[in-house]
């Protein structure tokens, strides 16, 4: 890099990443590379069934065979921790959290259920051990159904609630029943009176976005100094609080850390677990470090579900496409419920606030019930709970216009939400932005005028070509305001930057990385603000004990958050630069006066007077002496950055499929995109992250599926049948923008990832349901696959006929 | 029951006394302590994160048993760059953001290594084939199959 490289225009550019060299190197350091001496293995004995009681387990064989070093089951360990909840990672929501342990006490609630533990000095004696746990169960009815489990007499899968229902509420109308009743008879009303009603239930099935490196601990016990446990995790500052009141171990004896390198996460890291607990606890409990490895069974058949949603979804509108009313009753399919910050119903909760998308809809009666049942917990899954409620709506909107004739996109434009800032009537705010600008963007891109010829002539031969599209409104992080409330958390962005004497720069985020560059953007933001290289910038992330708190790697809050924080934090740091320099310089200057440009401090007025960025540093840092009145040594600043206003990002997506309609099978013709990230910091990320969150949504869409048999036995628990898209099952994804600059963030910047398999569904199924619309088939319900077309499409003809 | 072996890992001689049930993965990983290896389907064989070559030829590490590659030479994406100098496609990786978390990486390496010797000059289709044994949840596989292609190209 040279001299002339470095300072102004490092936002934008597409910088090749930090991370990679070790990446690509083998030099990486994951949790599964991190080894301590006279580390011991745990390994789970999980659930055969479930629902059953627990009548007596027998640890004996297990206890005696050579190399394992301590047994544990639920009913002991109940005796040496506390249970969760713990108030730390309980939402501020009114709902129904179970007590649970990190293993089974009394009776097991779904098919992989921890049950008891082996710690081994070898992890190949440590599964031999596990074999030879023998547990006796004795079945009980299996609550699979949502629906039926919500019934006042089904078996309840808690004992200690009335019923399986974890979490009933109305999202619109207001907190009061009577507000919220009267909302109801108002948009009753506006359906009564509408040209077109639009009713249907929308069905998503159970899928997620399992990452390729599961999850897993190293837990390590030190008499004076405590705790300390390295967890693949999205929030360090939050387990390290939680494990702190549950192994009752002071806060300041638990210290956390992120590996510096996780295999994805997606969201499903982001949960306070009860696996942790108890590896954390036996670290303790025998003063010996313990690491446990999750195996992609354990990870398939616990975590990683979500998207279990049922919407029955009605839209009011006027002859000219209008939506005048949106009314939705989702029932959701929480499992088990037992996982710490989300408990299963936050995932449905946020859908169902997000509903109304990026659509104009102030008339809106959307209830949500959320039910407990004999599966794994919903955990978050990128587009966090949208996924099935953005296929609700998408799909209804294309119906709505094809029900008036119209063309599908001239619908969706005329309802995009034009005038900012705007809350839905859920509640959520939106800052800025420009929807039909990105609209439009893919539309003419796409070439929408162009495609509808060649469908023309496609029916002619007897080919079924369709073209659909899917809208969302991201939220890009989310402030204290809405996560203080929904996760019992803080949403602001923090970051630590000290200068060196050597004028390199350091920046300790207590957040954490599992693949998205943080490493490299952030270096670009501080090289932009203080004018030096980002290869004097290093990032450190992850460890409780030398960052400020962070609020966790969710939601995409990088873009919008964290790098605003970093900005603000060199901002304050010039500024005290600026001051030292006037005064070593004897100039009467405004901080504003110093330019910071290519390693150096300049003196706007007379360019003569300057000083290298490294020399200032130094002279702060080290040499203290006649410093102006008032002033401190030292070059670091810690800053926490709250949005004004939500920020949000936009997409629309547009597919389009050619359906074979002897089969059902049908081809991803082409795949774009246009999306809104207000000022993008490095396009190559951000573009990674658009289309590895395309290929997700797709691969949901068509391929994932969590199947439970009739008595609750998990059968996808491989990756050989729960299938993730490979290479060459999806098409090259085009990505196009149309950006609007965020005016409430220091660089005008909006995070941008986590809602990205969103649009997916609609545009994909829309895409298939255009295509086949001569046949009159219509897709409402997901995965989207061959035999279910190919059976659509058979209805439809015997209907005919 | 154990067994002596000798192992050659990038060049490397390893003679080690071993459980004969140990899976080559963890005895590079384990053993030899070549972490780049990694482990992602947990021994089921399909999502290639563990893949290496053995006697040139790429191979998933979760599959076989360490004592079958007795005598033979492997070689793990710690071996790839040579002198200090990256392989035309770790340099393409880079240069084309075709990873993010980068777990999967090592083994679409070695997978794609093999690759560009058997096929120099591959189209985007047979490019996208040769992945199926590699599952990457980040990238969407565009970006990988750009930087494959490039690192064809540079090699020619």
């Amino acid at each position: 890099m040279t001299d002339t490289e470095a300072g102004k225009g490092w936002l934008g550019r597409k910088l090749k990443r930090k991370e990679d060299y070790r990446l690509t190197t083998g030099k990486g350091n994951f949790i599964g590379d991190i080894q301590l001496p006279g580390m011991l293995h745990l390994v789970f004995v999980r659930s055969l069934h479930a629902h059953a009681k627990i009548v007596n387990i027998d640890t004996s064989a297990a206890e005696e065979l050579k190399g394992v070093v301590a047994v544990i089951a639920g009913k002991q360990l109940a005796e040496e921790i506390l249970l969760m909840p713990q108030p730390i990672v309980v939402p501020n929501i009114p709902a129904n959290h179970p007590t649970f342990g990190p293993l089974a006490i009394g009776k097991v609630k779904f098919h992989g259920e921890p049950v008891a533990a082996i710690v081994a000095r070898d992890k190949y004696v440590a599964e031999d051990a596990a074999e030879l746990v023998m547990v006796d169960y004795e079945m009980l009815p299996y609550v699979g159904d949502m629906e039926a489990a919500l019934a006042p007499d089904a078996t309840r899968v808690h004992e200690q609630f009335d019923d399986n229902i974890q979490y009933e509420s109305s999202l619109t109308g207001g907190e009061e029943i009577a507000d919220q009743e009267a909302n109801d008879v108002r948009v009753a009303k506006i359906f009564e009176e509408a040209d077109l009603v639009v009713k249907r239930r929308y069905r998503c099935h159970r899928c997620g976005v399992t990452p390729m490196e599961p999850r897993g601990v190293v837990a390590d016990w030190d008499h004076a100094e405590g705790l300390s446990a390295w967890i693949t995790t999205q929030r360090p500052h939050i387990d390290r609080l939680a494990l702190s009141d549950i192994l009752s171990i002071p806060a300041e004896q638990v210290r956390v850390m992120a590996p510096r390198d996780q295999g994805g996460a997606f969201g499903t890291k982001a949960p306070f677990y009860r696996e942790p607990i108890l590896i954390c606890h036996m670290a303790r409990k025998l003063g010996r470090p313990v690491r446990w490895i999750e195996s992609r069974e354990e990870h398939l058949m616990s975590i990683s579900q979500e998207r279990d949603q049922i919407h029955d979804l009605e839209i009011a509108a006027r002859s000219d496409g209008r939506i005048l009313a949106l009314r939705d009753r989702i029932i959701a399919d929480g499992g088990d419920g037992c996982e710490g910050v989300y408990w299963g119903y936050l995932m449905p909760f946020l859908g169902a606030v997000l509903l109304p998308s990026g659509y104009d809809i102030p008339n809106c009666d959307i209830k949500l019930k959320v039910a407990f049942t004999n599966k794994a917990v919903l955990s978050p899954a990128r587009s966090f709970g949208s996924y099935p409620a953005r296929f609700a709506m998408e799909r209804a909107m294309h119906t709505v216009a094809r029900e008036l004739g119209l063309e599908p996109t001239a619908v969706q434009r005329m309802n995009l939400v034009t005038e900012f800032p705007y809350t839905t009537a859920t509640g959520f705010n939106y800052d800025s932005g420009n929807f039909i600008k990105v609209l439009d963007n893919l539309v003419e891109k796409i070439d929408l005028t162009g495609f509808r010829r060649e469908q023309e002539e496609a029916r002619k031969q007897g080919r079924y070509l369709g073209i659909g599209f899917g809208l969302g409104a991201e939220a890009s992080g989310m402030a204290s305001e809405v996560l203080v409330q929904m996760e019992n958390q803080p949403g602001y962005g923090a970051a630590m930057v000290r200068v060196d004497p050597r004028g390199k720069v350091q920046v300790c985020d207590g957040d954490c990385s599992q693949g998205q560059g943080h490493e490299t953007t952030v270096a670009q933001v501080v090289a932009h603000e203080m004018g030096i290289s980002p290869d004097d910038v290093k990032h450190s992330q992850g460890d409780t004990d030398n960052t400020p708190f962070g609020c966790g790697t969710i939601g995409a809050r990088a873009g919008s958050y964290k790098l605003s924080a970093v900005a603000q934090a060199c901002r304050h740091i010039k500024e005290k630069m600026s001051r030292i320099a006037a005064h070593d310089f004897s100039v009467s200057a405004k901080p504003e006066d110093f330019d910071f440009i290519d390693g150096e401090i300049i003196y706007r007025k007379d360019t003569n007077i300057r000083t290298t960025f490294a020399e200032l540093a130094y002279r702060i840092v080290m040499t203290p002496l006649d410093l102006p009145e008032g002033e401190e040594a030292g070059l670091e600043h810690t800053a926490y950055f709250e949005a004004a206003m939500p920020m949000i990002c936009f997409a629309a997506h547009a597919a389009i499929v050619e359906v074979d309609a002897t089969t059902g099978q049908f081809e991803i013709k082409r795949y774009m995109t246009s999306e809104d990230m207000g000022r993008v910091i490095n396009p190559q990320i951000v573009d990674g992250q658009i289309t590895g969150g395309v290929v997700q949504g797709i691969s949901n869409c068509i391929f994932e599926e969590f199947v439970y048999d009739d008595t609750g036995q998990q059968l996808t628990s491989t990756l050989e049948n729960y299938k993730l898209a490979t290479a060459a099952d999806v098409p090259h994804v085009e990505v196009t923008h149309a950006p609007t600059p965020c005016p409430y963030t220091p660089l005008g910047s909006r995070g941008i990832g986590e809602g990205v398999p969103g649009p997916v569904p609609g545009a994909l199924s829309n895409a298939v349901t255009d295509a086949l619309e001569p046949l009159g088939v219509e897709i409402t319900e997901l995965p989207l696959r061959p035999n279910v077309i190919w059976k659509l499409i058979q209805q439809n003809r015997q209907a005919a006929e | 029951m154990y067994k002596d072996v000798t192992i050659t890992i990038n060049g490397e001689e390893y003679q080690e006394h071993i459980p004969v049930r140990l899976l080559l993965v963890d005895f590079i990983r384990d053993v030899a302590g070549l972490t780049g290896t990694h482990v992602g389907c947990t021994y089921e064989g399909v999502c290639g994160a563990c893949t290496i070559q053995i006697d040139s030829e790429a191979v998933k590490s979760c599959l076989m048993l360490a004592v079958q590659a007795d005598g033979h030479e492997v070689a793990t994406v710690e071996g790839l760059a040579q002198d200090g100098k990256l392989h035309p496609l770790q340099e393409e990786f880079n240069e084309h953001h075709a990873l993010q978390c980068g777990y999967c990486t090592p083994g679409i390496l070695m997978n794609a290594e093999e690759f560009l010797k058997e096929n120099p000059d591959p189209s985007e289709d047979e490019i996208r084939e040769a992945l199926i044994g590699n599952l990457c949840r980040c990238t969407g596989y565009v970006n990988i199959v750009t930087a494959i292609k490039s690192a064809a190209e540079k090699m020619a």
